[in-house]
């Protein structure tokens, strides 16, 4: 067989290439000494020497998180979103810079300016993992990235306790942990003598738009101890109505949503062979920002959609979101 | 207007235009004399001054200069061959192709996003070609219809890649469809830069037989030429080139179309002059847009959005105030 220059050219990248692995493999030795060390949602591990100080974080549920232990003055940039609608009301609470609209904005979902983040000099950037060119463009600036991705409430708890590794915050994380956990055993507690009832989630787009299997919706209703009906398995799926009602769930819960209210889908005359609907069993979550699923105000959404599903069974008060928030984000009440 | 003015112009535009560009950013922590210091000064300048200016302003702007540049030689090209003013670079498929192979590349995540649209970009034009070619021949009537088809038939894969994706990678999809430059890099720059200039360089040597095809078939072939083998040719280059800017900018609706329009009210209709006088003016253009797109916010606003609401104006104002007489 005879071997032509591109073949032999082709060996030659090769080897350079597995040579660069082993380079590559020398510098995460390198980093293994520092002080703290997160794997993120990409499976990268990303090494500190010191906790950060200067962080610019792209993920609004992630900054709730940084708030929620405490560093809110680590923080250098924030998302666009954050400056909108209820989203800025509710932070406005938390922080004169972003009541006052001074903290700087240098991105918004996909739409990152490389420029804005550069010039603030971060010793920190969180962004989506999905944002694959965005961070290969700011790691190319030896800015250490934080890149997250949530599939599953687990998700929540994993950023928590990486955040409060990267910003000197591991007690506090701890605590809020703890407290969120313990509150979701009370729940698993109360629903082990009840049969599961089944919930349908529509999403704020239609009745037609909801999670299945593999979603943070599906552990959010785990959690409140309802069955999950649509048996599909992605994050997001799209279903027709007579797929509904082959489910005929026996209550369904609807996002925050501006168009339509419980009163609406009640009235929907495609809806009417629906169980939940006939029983009138259609509940709404109140607000986007007290029922981030991304956050650890997930448990607020679980403890309704538990009362909702068990109030006649349950002793269980209803419950109170500010009460929730202020433990969350570490409020006291004079705070307010 | 006078002409040689204007002429002189265009050759002049790119200068300021890139220089004031580089001045211009959402960082509000560089300014002019950090631009002078990097220049006249480099010992004085700053690390982030030269980081900012050096790695992310300039290659932008000169991905921005040469992806509007191309845009308009692309369409300006096609209408030529095609005989036909309606005519951009997306009109056999091009746009499409380029659009289901980022949504491939951003969904699938193992195959890189711009070579991916690169790819697909090229497939689609050539599954053009090969639809309307029938004994050896293709008319322009067959190949406009068989982009129209081609359009279609990647709208609908681009759909399905859509529908399976989840809510993240469907919004990098949609993102990437309105065109924007905010991950622009010396890298993407220099994945486009090859196949830039072949193509460039390819329509430059046959601009002067742009003019003879823009006549007709038969005419081309009464002086010499071989029509067909030439429009491959064109086609060809003005794909190749057109594919790798759509890679790295996405979709920007109309650019092709409009700056070759503005490029013939203001210069006349020789091919052979146009070609440059449309990467100069395409290109400048653009970086002009871009501007607003990086600056009018904190964060990146698509630059389809502004080319648009910039471009549209403008090309209005010229149509009316011209006297190339399409409402006739």
């Amino acid at each position: 067989m005879r071997y032509s220059g591109f073949t032999y050219g082709l060996f030659f990248l090769l080897c350079a290439e597995i040579v660069l692995i082993g380079c590559d493999g020398n510098t995460s030795e390198q980093k293994q000494s520092a002080a703290i060390q997160v794997t993120d949602f990409r499976g990268k591990k990303l090494a500190l020497d010191k906790p950060a100080e200067k962080v610019v974080c792209l993920i609004e549920s992630a900054l709730s998180g940084i708030y929620m232990l405490g560093k809110q003055d680590k923080v250098i940039g924030i998302p666009g979103d954050v400056y909108r609608g209820e989203t800025w009301q509710r932070y406005s609470e938390l922080d004169v810079r972003i009541r006052e609209k001074s903290l700087p904005t240098p991105g918004n979902w996909d739409f990152v300016s490389l420029e804005q983040v550069v010039s603030l000099e971060p010793d920190l950037v969180i962004i989506w993992s999905s944002q694959a060119q965005a961070i290969e463009n700011i790691e190319r600036f030896d800015i250490p990235v934080y890149a997250v991705m949530m599939h599953s409430l687990e998700d929540v708890f994993k950023e928590i306790e990486d955040l409060g590794k990267l910003l000197d915050a591991e007690n506090r994380a701890g605590e809020i942990l703890g407290f969120t956990k313990d509150q979701l055993k009370t729940i698993a507690h109360d629903q082990t003598a009840e049969s599961f009832k089944t919930a349908y989630f529509m999403w704020a787009q239609g009745i037609n738009e909801t999670s299945g299997q593999n979603s943070t919706v599906q552990g959010l209703l785990r959690y409140a101890g309802v069955k999950n009906v649509c048996d599909l398995h992605d994050e997001h799926a799209t279903i027709n109505i007579e797929k509904l009602h082959d489910w005929d769930p026996d209550m369904i819960v609807m996002w925050y949503n501006e168009k339509l209210d419980p009163a609406d889908v009640i009235e929907n005359p495609l809806l009417q062979g629906l169980k939940a609907v006939r029983e009138k069993q259609v509940y709404e979550l109140p607000s986007a920002f007290d029922c981030d699923f991304w956050t650890l105000k997930f448990l607020y959404p679980v403890q309704l959609i538990h009362f909702w599903a068990y109030a006649n069974q349950d002793t269980t008060a209803k419950p109170d979101p500010e009460k929730l928030l202020r433990v969350l984000y570490n409020q006291s009440q004079s705070d307010e | 207007m006078n002409r040689k003015f204007a002429i002189f112009m265009i050759y002049l535009l790119p200068i300021p235009v890139l220089l004031v560009s580089l001045l211009i950013g959402s960082s509000e922590n560089i300014g002019i004399s950090d631009i002078f210091y990097l220049f006249f000064e480099p010992r004085d300048s700053s690390e982030l001054a030269r980081s900012i200016i050096m790695d992310i302003r300039l290659p932008r702007i000169l991905l921005v200069f040469i992806t509007g540049g191309m845009l308009a030689v692309s369409g300006s090209v096609l209408q030529a061959i095609f005989r036909n003013p309606l005519v951009d670079p997306y009109v056999l498929g091009l746009s499409s192709g380029a659009a289901f192979g980022a949504a491939l590349g951003i969904a699938t995540v193992v195959i890189p996003v711009q070579l991916s649209a690169f790819v697909f970009g090229i497939v689609a034009v050539g599954l053009s070609w090969f639809m309307a070619r029938k004994n050896k021949e293709v008319s322009i009537v067959s190949l406009i219809l068989a982009g129209i088809i081609t359009n279609g038939i990647f709208t609908s894969l681009l759909t399905i890649v859509q529908i399976m994706s989840d809510p993240f990678k469907l919004q990098g999809i949609v993102h990437w469809i309105m065109g924007n430059f905010h991950n622009a890099s010396w890298d993407q720059f220099s994945l486009i830069i090859i196949p830039v200039v072949i193509g460039f360089v390819i329509l430059y040597f046959f601009r002067w037989k742009l003019n003879v095809l823009a006549l007709g078939d038969e005419e081309a072939a009464s002086s010499g030429l071989n029509p067909t083998r030439m429009k491959i040719w064109i086609l060809l280059a003005a794909t190749l080139a057109g594919s790798a800017v759509v890679a790295v900018s996405g979709i920007i609706g109309l650019y092709g179309l409009i700056i070759p329009h503005i490029v013939r009210m203001i210069f006349g209709v020789d091919n052979r002059r146009t070609l440059v006088f449309n990467l100069l003016l395409g290109g400048s253009f653009l970086v002009i847009i871009d501007n607003f797109s990086r600056t009018m916010a904190g964060f990146e606003i698509p630059i389809g959005v502004f080319t648009m609401l910039i471009g549209a104006p403008f090309f209005i104002w010229l149509l009316k105030k011209s006297n190339i007489g399409w409402q006739q």
